[in-house]
């Protein structure tokens, strides 16, 4: 053990939709600095753990507990203060679509404006320097009051990571960050998230298909398959035999792609 | 490396036998509404006695050759220009009032409020949503008109009645709307803010607001519109206005006048709708209503109106436009209600106190005998009648203007113009599209009342005018509906149709119907609710139903009786709504 108290710590935690079991018995401990990634072929619950990370879940069993509090059990406030510790970007982005982009930079600062001030800054754009810097440091400077869904894929994604910028929090959870952008965009982005990591020591947990990009970008990953944990270790010591077996098809109808 | 299963089994290839697209349940509301057609034309006297009034034609044609000679006496033209005005007036008043209180109960409504505010009490938060949405459902089961004579009574002449009239159910339904717009606009931004720690008023103002504004906004429009309609309604009842000239007009025979105040009434309709209209489409907000079918919006559809929106260019004169207009609609509503001089203390006078003690203790419903429940019963028959043969006649009025009131189908450079062909024939094309356009226009900006008055010159009374008055009027409303759906249809696999070699009919049932049936059943369902509630209207005139005992209880002060035809009446809203909804599901 590296540090005293983890960051996150799930003990014997299990997910079910209905009848579906998203994830189960899964107990492992993040600790702050961390960069992990997650694999697993579709449908292995990656979303999910992101999910109950970030407190939008609770586990059916178990617990989650994220710095030292059992979110399914915290007082409101108290999980705010939480969360607020806690970015995500999504795999489809979630953003208010018809907003400039500016507001959806500025959204990062919510946890900490009081309502009057979130409401005046949706007239008059608050902290406006703040954002134009986060998004010059994703590389699009010039974005800065276009509407939202006016943007491609890939920027849409840069500003969901410059909202997180703007929030500054300890701990980011990135699903999927790169699925949709291009090859060169993808290096960008995770160059950028292990930058932050090196300069700010946020913990990085990024889910991903990229099993060269989880080798050069973090330091452990984790493997997932239909809800299991297949293997948790460091990156040295994941061989390309232990990724073929995870993505291997057993029979059912669905298409993987391995880069 | 792409690997795919091998399990592309023998199941997926083997032939199936074609499959109908009417599933039982749908075959069953289909055999269900050619009954309650069937029942309908049957009880409005088909084939069973003369339905046309030959003897009331020559009156009819008087009225008709009127119209070419309106009545244009400047000192009659400057009071019709005062009572149009004066409508104008109690619309914006009433839309002012409707929307802001309707916000509040809209948000209070709505699902997703409730869930945001109080995520871990799931189990108390629909008890809660469900408890204002129950009644918020009472004042907009009651008609305006009803509404209208109610506040009639307790405050007389005034022009609170109209304004009051519009502003109670309007802010029931704009709150109903309002929350299922809500609960509809994707809430995953939202959840997003929460979820970093957002405090939830927050995450609500700036997470869900901002994307469900366009849709608020333009039902708003949409709801000032009706309001106007039903401004010029209430004149009838004697709140003044065009509605009340136009009246005294046709009561008096003088059908010069009478044309005045319909071309007045058209004018104001037209520039109103307009207006909206263009508004919207500046603002980029394409459909009004597009909630009633409930379809989730497909990824590929937000995708292609992004690109269409990225690809427009923002004219700088749309941008001031806009700004003109907002600016306009601010200092119209202070002035509106300035103009009106509206007496607020008159709701808690003496006198109105007085009045409403004395209905209130009048409106004890007395012992209901069995002579009176069967003639109920058959009351509630003739309304249900008369909406289902109104909604029939709009509805299928409705499908076909939606095409030939449409503006992307038969100009040049629209999708059923003869490919290579150029300017030949467009001048056709723009006088159908203005003579449907303007046919709309004229059936909704007369009110109903007024219809059936004139439909009883040329049909025995009984339900069968104020059915055709009702349908008319809702076939102009229904038909710009549906042509607005038909012109923001995405029209590339249309087009890709046209370029197979489809023929314009073909067109229509591979490309428009399959895409937008759904949505016309929808609408023309949701139409179905409305003409039900509107029977009242032309009951009062005179058209059968449970209208016209509404009428007779009103004017003989019999409260109690009142009382009682009213929760029948309440009660079959309720059902119909239910069925309606039911029906919705069953087409989407
Ligand atoms: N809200 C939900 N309701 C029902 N089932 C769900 C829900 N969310 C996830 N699941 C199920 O849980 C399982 C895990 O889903 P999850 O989204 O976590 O997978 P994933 O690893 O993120 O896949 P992908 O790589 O495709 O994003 C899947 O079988 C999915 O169908
Ligand atoms: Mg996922």
């Amino acid at each position: 053990m590296r540090h005293p108290s983890p960051l996150f710590e799930l003990k014997q935690v299990s997910c079910r939709f209905n009848q579906v079991a998203a994830l189960s018995q899964i107990s492992l401990r993040i600790y702050p600095g961390e960069r992990i990634a997650l694999v697993g072929p579709s449908g292995a619950g990656k979303s999910t753990l992101l999910s109950l990370l970030n407190g939008t879940l609770a586990p059916s069993q178990g617990q989650v507990w994220v710095m030292g509090q059992n979110l399914a059990q915290a007082r409101a406030t108290s999980r705010r203060r939480v969360q607020r510790q806690i970015g995500m970007v999504y795999q489809q982005h979630h953003l208010i679509r018809n907003l400039a982009v500016i507001h959806n930079v500025n959204a990062g600062h919510l946890g900490y404006w009081p309502l009057w001030k979130a409401a005046w800054s949706l007239v008059w754009p608050l902290q406006v320097d703040q954002a134009a810097a986060a998004l010059a440091q994703v590389g699009i400077a010039d974005k800065l009051y276009a509407r939202t869904d006016r943007l491609s894929g890939g920027q849409q994604q840069r500003v969901a990571l410059a909202r997180v910028l703007v929030q500054n929090p300890a701990v980011i959870l990135a699903d999927e960050p790169i699925a949709s952008v291009d090859p060169e965009r993808s290096r960008d982005i995770m160059d950028l998230l292990r930058h932050l990591s090196d300069t700010t020591g946020k913990t990085l947990v990024i889910s991903l298909h990229e099993v060269d990009f989880a080798r050069s970008h973090c330091d452990r990953v984790i493997g997932l398959r239909e809800g299991k944990l297949r293997f948790d270790c460091p990156v040295s010591a994941a061989s390309d035999s232990l990724f073929r077996d995870l993505y291997a098809l057993s029979g059912e109808p669905q298409a993987v792609e391995l880069r | 490396m792409r690997f795919l299963g091998q399990s592309a089994t023998a199941k997926d290839i083997s032939p199936r036998s074609p499959r109908s697209i009417f599933s039982t349940e749908r075959l069953i509301w289909l055999l269900l509404t050619t009954a309650a057609i069937a029942g309908s034309l049957f009880l409005a006297g088909y084939g069973q006695r003369s339905l046309i009034n030959w003897g009331g034609w020559p009156q009819f044609w008087q009225f008709v050759q009127a119209s070419l000679h309106p009545e244009l006496d400047p000192v009659f033209l400057r009071l019709m220009g005062k009572a149009t005005l004066i409508t104008l007036a109690y619309a914006v008043c009433g839309t002012g009032l409707s929307l802001s209180l309707g916000l509040l109960a809209g948000i209070l409504a709505s699902a997703v409020w409730w869930r945001t505010l109080w995520p871990r009490w799931a189990n108390l938060a629909q008890p809660a949503w469900l408890t204002v949405r129950a009644a918020l459902s009472i004042p907009r089961a009651i008609h305006e008109l009803i509404w209208g004579l109610f506040f009639l009574s307790i405050l007389g002449l005034d022009p609170l009645v109209a304004v009051l009239a519009i502003a109670v159910p309007f802010s029931a339904i704009v709150a109903k709307v309002f929350s299922e717009i809500l609960d509809e606009t994707p809430s995953e931004p939202l959840q997003a803010l929460v979820n970093t720690g957002t405090p939830p008023l927050s995450a609500f103002l700036y997470g869900l607001l901002p994307q469900a504004l366009p849709n608020l906004l333009s039902y708003s429009f949409y709801r000032f519109e009706c309001s106007l309609r039903s401004a010029a309604v209430l004149g009838v009842i004697g709140a003044g206005g065009l509605g009340y000239q136009i009246l005294l007009s046709l009561q008096s025979l003088r059908y010069e006048e009478l044309w005045t105040g319909f071309y007045a009434l058209i004018l104001l309709n037209g520039a109103v709708d307009t207006w909206s209209g263009l508004l919207r489409r500046k603002m980029g907000f394409t459909s009004r209503l597009d909630l009633s079918t409930g379809q989730p919006r497909n990824p590929a559809a937000q995708a292609i109106a992004r690109d269409s929106a990225s690809s427009r260019v923002e004219h700088p004169s749309t941008a001031y436009w806009v700004r003109f207009s907002l600016a306009g609609i601010a200092c119209a509503i202070p002035l509106c209600f300035w103009s009106l001089r509206l007496d607020w203390t008159h709701l808690w006078s003496d006198r109105t106190g007085m009045l409403l003690r004395d209905i209130l203790t009048q409106a004890q419903p007395g012992i209901v005998t069995i002579e009176q429940v069967r003639s109920l019963a058959d009351l509630t028959a003739q309304t249900l009648a008369m909406s289902v043969l109104a909604m029939v006649m709009a509805g299928l009025g409705g499908v076909v203007f939606s095409f030939l009131a449409a503006q992307t189908f038969w100009l040049p450079g629209g999708i059923l113009y003869p490919i290579g062909q150029h300017q030949r024939g467009s001048v056709g094309a723009w006088s159908l599209l203005g003579t449907s356009r303007l046919v709309l226009l004229v059936s909704r900006a007369v009110p109903t009342p007024i219809w059936a008055l004139v439909f009883l010159y040329i049909l025995f009374p009984g339900i069968l005018p104020g059915a055709i008055a009702l349908g008319l009027h809702n076939l102009g409303i229904l038909g710009r509906l549906m042509a607005e759906v038909n012109e923001n249809l995405e029209d590339e696999p249309v087009r890709s149709l046209r370029s197979l070699g489809a023929s314009g009919l073909q067109t229509i049932l591979y490309g428009f119907l399959p895409q937008n049936l759904p949505r016309f059943t929808a609408y023309s369902l949701y139409r179905w609710e409305v003409c039900l509630r509107e029977t009242v209207i032309v009951g009062l005139v005179g058209a059968g139903g449970l209208g016209r005992l509404i009428a007779e209880q009103l004017s003989s002060f019999d409260y109690g009786g009142l009382v009682v035809t009213l929760s029948v009446f309440i009660g079959l809203t309720f059902v119909a709504d239910l069925i309606s909804a039911a029906m919705r599901r069953a087409v989407r």
